[in-house]
């Protein structure tokens, strides 16, 4: 598998600050990857979004350090725009990301700047709108439906474009755990549908974590882990120690792990932890 | 209900037949007409015409009540600006000498002349805004080949202006919950203690563009550039076809515009002199 995303050895401070908001990032990302980026508040993970979309350096003033390719190229070689042809991101307030009066016209305001043809748009705005369950709000504001109507919102709009790499920051922050399901439904189909490469900042890793091939957890600034989600669960004193609370399940195992009740491989859904207790009932 | 700049419509209304650019055209020509038109049972004409329009679009008509208000207080003050702030007047006809002030004819009349040449150009933009969502004036706009920037330009502002009072009151509740509050103080009170509204609100507008601007370039539209020179096409305007009903009302719109300029720079028509509501006032008063 080709790698889609190469740092290298990138720092960045914004100008007004004293210390970077992220350090001596070296990070490969291959293509289709689901890749979960979780840490404490601070810890630098939208910077390092924001880096590879190329909003760092382009619409922040601050001292760079070291190279984001994208696709083997850098992100401030690319022109204007282009990038965001390849990178799509959604943000964690959608009613901030809003850019049109309609839903249907956010939706097709991203094709529209990619210059697409009329029956190209249409096409796309049906596969997005079946995707993501939007043809009943296409006539509404996208100001004046529900905290979750409005993410799946902005992950349409992006996701109507087509990136080959979409991030995802926070996503669910501002939703209720139903409307946070839903978004990650939708992300579940593009990862088993459309082979895309998705990285997630959140906080909910119960719904994260099923997803997720990757997770990378990030602390003041830095990258201190990149592994395999299954192997990433497997230590979780050191995700303890660095301020993130693992769901339940893996929680469980680790305690039993701890006082020797358990010494198998930590399972982290409730799906893997079902298929450790071998029992049969009705009989 | 559909929700339009100023209320709502059914969604079965037959005003949803006409294209926007033909709503537009309505409100930007019919506006006019009070320019040229001095008599006011002519303005009153109009309005009662933009009222039957109203009800046959199915506009809630109830919704109109809240420009009773004011009507009167617009209508009130034109009347006290041009009688007991009128001055003066030797060589107008006094009705009436109360309280030191003189009432003159003339003064009265013209009064009423102003308030019937702006209230039907209100009431064509009431029709218009309870009749158009943004979108229909930004589909009216691109029609007509306004630069997209420009269009955009206006529907964020259209936008903002919704987002900047949402802010103020998340900022008046959250200075509430705080103990700040204005309610039922003085005035003069509530104009010094505004700032504390004012720069919560201002800071958080300069948050809101830089999120705005992120969300710009995260979509790919650049206003410089390679990108900037993509040849955008306009998917909403696809939803749109300018029929044959549509050219006809333009083209009445404007022929009535033009009947009007010749009756009246032409025959005098719509004049004072000519007005039968003004020679009755006259005769009356």
């Amino acid at each position: 598998m080709s790698s889609i995303i190469h740092i290298k050895d990138f720092t960045w401070r914004y100008i007004s600050a004293d210390k970077p908001a992220v350090k001596n990032i070296n990070l490969t990302i291959d293509e289709g990857k689901f890749v979960g980026v979780i840490g404490q508040n601070g810890a630098g993970k939208t910077s390092l979004a924001y880096a590879i979309d190329g909003l760092i350096p382009g619409q922040y003033h601050g001292v760079k350090e070291g190279e984001v390719n994208v696709l083997g190229t850098e992100v401030e070689q690319f022109h204007k725009g282009m990038l965001q042809q390849v990178v799509g991101m959604v943000f964690a307030d959608p009613e901030a990301q809003f850019t049109a009066m309609t839903v249907e016209d956010e939706l097709v305001f991203g094709m529209e700047n990619l210059g697409m043809s009329i029956p190209e748009i249409k096409e796309r705005l049906e596969w997005v709108c079946t995707l993501t369950d939007m043809t009943p709000l296409l006539a509404k504001p996208p100001y004046e439906i529900s905290g979750g109507q409005k993410q799946r919102v902005a992950l349409a709009a992006v996701l109507a474009m087509t990136p080959r790499v979409m991030i995802l920051d926070e996503p669910t922050s501002m939703l209720d755990p139903y409307s946070r399901k839903r978004v990650f439904d939708v992300l579940g189909k593009l990862k088993h549908e459309n082979k895309m490469t998705v990285i997630v900042i959140e906080h909910s890793l119960e719904n994260l974590i099923p997803l997720a091939d990757e997770m990378i957890l990030m602390s003041h600034g830095e990258l201190i882990r990149h592994q395999e989600t299954h192997e990433f669960f497997q230590d979780i004193d050191f995700l303890l120690a660095n301020g993130v609370y693992p769901p339940e399940t893996p929680l469980f195992f680790h305690e039993l792990r701890k006082r020797g009740y358990y010494k198998g491989p930590i399972p982290v859904t409730n799906e893997e932890a079902i298929k450790v207790f071998p029992c049969k009932t009705g009989g | 209900m559909n929700k339009t700049l100023l209320g709502y419509v059914p969604e079965q209304s037959p005003i949803y037949v006409v294209h926007p650019f033909v709503k537009l055209f309505f409100m930007l020509v019919v506006s006019l007409f009070p320019i040229v038109i001095y008599a006011p049972e002519w303005n009153a004409l109009i309005m009662l015409v933009i009222i039957l329009l109203m009800w046959y679009s199915r506009v809630d008509m109830k919704t109109l009540k809240i420009y009773v208000p004011v009507a009167i207080s617009m209508g009130t003050i034109i009347l006290i600006s041009y009688t007991v702030l009128g001055g003066n007047h030797p060589e107008f006809r006094l009705l009436v000498r109360f309280a030191g002030i003189n009432f003159y004819w003339e003064r009265i009349r013209d009064g009423l002349v102003v308030y019937f040449r702006i209230l039907p150009m209100i009431f064509t933009m009431v029709f218009f805004l309870s009749t158009s969502r943004e979108r229909d004036v930004i589909v009216a706009m691109r029609f007509v080949k306004i630069p997209f920037v420009v269009t955009y330009v206006f529907a964020m502002a259209l936008r903002s202006a919704g987002l900047v009072l949402e802010d103020f009151f998340i900022i008046r509740q959250a200075e509430q919950a705080r103990g700040f509050d204005t309610t039922g103080k003085s005035l003069w009170y509530k104009i010094r203690k505004y700032i504390m509204y004012m720069i919560p609100l201002f800071a958080l507008s300069l948050r809101r563009a830089e999120e705005f601007t992120n969300a710009l370039v995260a979509r790919g539209y650049a206003f410089t550039g390679e990108a900037a020179r993509v040849k955008r096409p306009d998917y909403v305007l696809t939803h749109y076809t300018f029929k044959t009903l549509d050219m006809s009302l333009t083209a009445a719109i404007s022929a009535i515009f033009l009947i009007i300029l010749i009756l009246r720079y032409g025959y005098g028509y719509f004049t004072l002199d000519t007005s039968v509501f003004i020679s009755w006032l006259s005769r009356v008063l």
